[in-house]
């Protein structure tokens, strides 16, 4: 609205404003229109609008389609990274190993000690079993995986501690990863234990790289969804000005701004329904090209491993988001543009 | 509806002064011309009344209540009440007729059984019941002005407000187009007409407001 100057100012004697007082603070009669909510018309006239705005994406096809094919790339890649990711977790999932917690005792102690710390150990619930390896087993072992047999045998006394190796109840897997390192740190707590190692530093890489690869499908995310919020943007921008004539002429006739909107609003909640759907299909299609040779892989290292791809649930999800993303593009570019269409 | 301009002015933000101390009064039921050179303000004072400008003094009073007190989310409701005809038609080449004269009863939520019923009925009114399939371009400028006019009044509005609607016609349409408006305020709709027509206005024999450079300098009978 432009700035209009003050009424106060016009030249105009009090007395006459005075009697005009009273009138002007009342509103003009509405009692002819205040029309009560009715929630069926209200409902048919959301589906009418639904209906029209497949109508006018079908209008242009060609833009249509084009954008629908932007978003569902758009869409498709962090979809596909997630399939990727959930797939190697499940394998890693199905990996299990033997673990083995080695504990390096003080060199100082003698056999009795170290054999009564084992028999406490291999006590616990938690741990399988405790196999002892004397001094000599150590050096006896360590002489034959080094070949460094005369300098070891130069040496005036034996260097090497006792070690427990304890095998704890839990295999390795990334979920019991937590368990057994805080079962390490209680056993790394003895007094005679010098050094406690898990021997999991090939999961333990693993499963910061999955960390990372996660974060990564976040960040990529993120920003492919930020990419739709714009392509959805854009393209119902250019629909709100191709309409520029049909807004002006509603907003003459007495639209409310929420019913010039709602057909915008459609349009893209249709483009993000419609392009998640073309993503989920393009991910099922990779899925379905790559799970070949991938089963080749797996028969390879004899696994019982099964590829998946999305399930149902998470193509209902998929749709959601997208057509979230959708609508809220469009609810972004319409606020902005419907206001900026004014009469004249 | 009742229409009062109090000491109305309007400056733009470019500083033209487009109205300035305008007063006049408008009972309901009442039919009347605008008349003045292009300028004087005619389209400025129809548009603060259908509320795509808003006055910079004074007050507009409509069935007594001040327009000013009017929050912008109530303007659409007070539109859905005036009726408004334009010279250059403000229709939509993209529907048919029928659509075009059904926008005004779609955007105020009327149900679909009743929209057909009163658009045929407009139609009917102002003569081009046959063509409602039509697409407005295919019609000559009289027929086009007349759906203006249909989708003007198939509100029911009780304020019929025309600017120049018979701008680019011929005589003889042009009386066939205010014998329709003459029509609508016999049965109680408050008509204004903005109109440079003078000897079309003389011959209707209703009150004429004259402005001229933004002030009203006749409010009275035909002259």
């Amino acid at each position: 609205m432009s700035a209009r100057p003050n009424t106060n100012k016009a030249p105009q004697r009090g007395a006459t404003r005075q009697a005009n007082q009273p009138v002007n603070t009342q509103k003009p009669n509405q009692k002819a229109k205040r029309q009560p909510f009715n929630l069926s018309q209200h409902l048919r006239q959301h589906q009418a609008v639904l209906m029209e705005s497949v109508v006018r994406l079908m209008n242009y096809p060609m833009a249509s389609f084009m954008t629908l094919m932007v978003i569902a790339i758009a869409l498709s890649l962090p979809g596909g990274l997630y399939v990727m990711l959930k797939n190697v977790q499940s394998v890693t999932d199905q990996w299990e190993q033997q673990s083995v917690i080695s504990l390096y005792l003080f060199s100082e102690l003698e056999d009795t000690q170290a054999l009564a710390l084992s028999h406490q150990i291999s006590a616990r619930d938690d741990v399988r079993s405790v196999s002892y390896v004397s001094k000599e087993e150590g050096l006896r072992y360590f002489e034959q995986v080094s070949g460094y047999e005369q300098i070891l045998s130069s040496l005036p006394e034996n260097p090497l501690p006792i070690v427990l190796q304890v095998i704890p109840m839990e295999t390795v897997q990334l979920d019991t990863l937590d368990i057994l390192e805080s079962l390490r740190i209680e056993l790394e707590e003895q007094e005679q234990v010098e050094y406690a190692e898990l021997d999991a530093q090939w999961l333990q890489r693993l499963a910061s790289f999955l960390s990372f690869g996660e974060r990564f499908v976040y960040a990529l995310s993120s920003l492919l969804v930020i990419a739709v919020l714009l392509i959805v943007g854009n393209t119902i921008r250019m629909a709100v000005e191709s309409r520029r004539d049909e807004v002006l002429v509603m907003k003459l006739v007495g639209a409310t701004d929420a019913y010039i909107r709602r057909p915008f609003l459609y349009m893209g909640f249709w483009f993000g329904v419609l392009g998640g759907l073309c993503a989920c299909i393009c991910i099922l299609a990779v899925s379905f090209w790559v799970s070949g040779p991938a089963m080749q892989l797996i028969d390879l290292y004899h696994s019982d491993f099964q590829l998946t791809s999305f399930s149902a649930s998470e193509v209902v999800v998929c749709l959601t988001i997208s057509a979230i993303i959708g609508t809220l593009g469009a609810w972004i570019a319409v606020n902005k543009h419907i206001s900026d269409i004014e009469l004249q | 509806m009742e229409i009062e301009f109090q000491r109305v002015g309007k400056k733009y933000d470019s500083g033209q002064e487009a109205l300035s101390q305008v007063s006049f009064h408008l009972q309901q039921g009442e039919m009347a011309f605008l008349t003045g050179h292009s300028g004087a303000g005619k389209s400025t004072l129809l548009k603060l009344m259908m509320m795509i400008e808003r006055q910079s003094s004074g007050n507009i009073l409509v069935d007594g209540g001040d327009l000013r007190n009017l929050s912008k989310k109530m303007v659409p409701e007070h539109r859905r009440r005036v009726g408004v005809v334009f010279q250059n038609h403000q229709l939509l080449f993209d529907r048919s007729v029928f659509h075009n004269v059904a926008l005004p009863l779609q955007v105020s939520g009327a149900d679909h059984a009743q929209i057909g019923k009163r658009v045929r009925a407009a139609l009917d009114k102002v003569g081009l019941l046959g063509k409602e399939k039509y697409n407005p371009m295919a019609l000559s400028g009289g027929e086009q002005q007349r759906i203006g006019i249909a989708r003007a009044v198939v509100n029911k509005p009780q304020l019929l407000l025309a600017d120049e609607p018979t701008g680019n016609l011929d005589p003889k349409l042009s009386a066939e187009i205010m014998n329709l408006f003459q029509e609508f305020n016999h049965v109680g709709v408050t008509v204004l007409v903005a109109s440079h027509d003078l000897a079309l206005v003389a011959r209707m024999r209703h009150r004429v407001l004259t402005l001229n450079q933004g002030r009203m300098v006749n409010d009275g009978g035909f002259s």
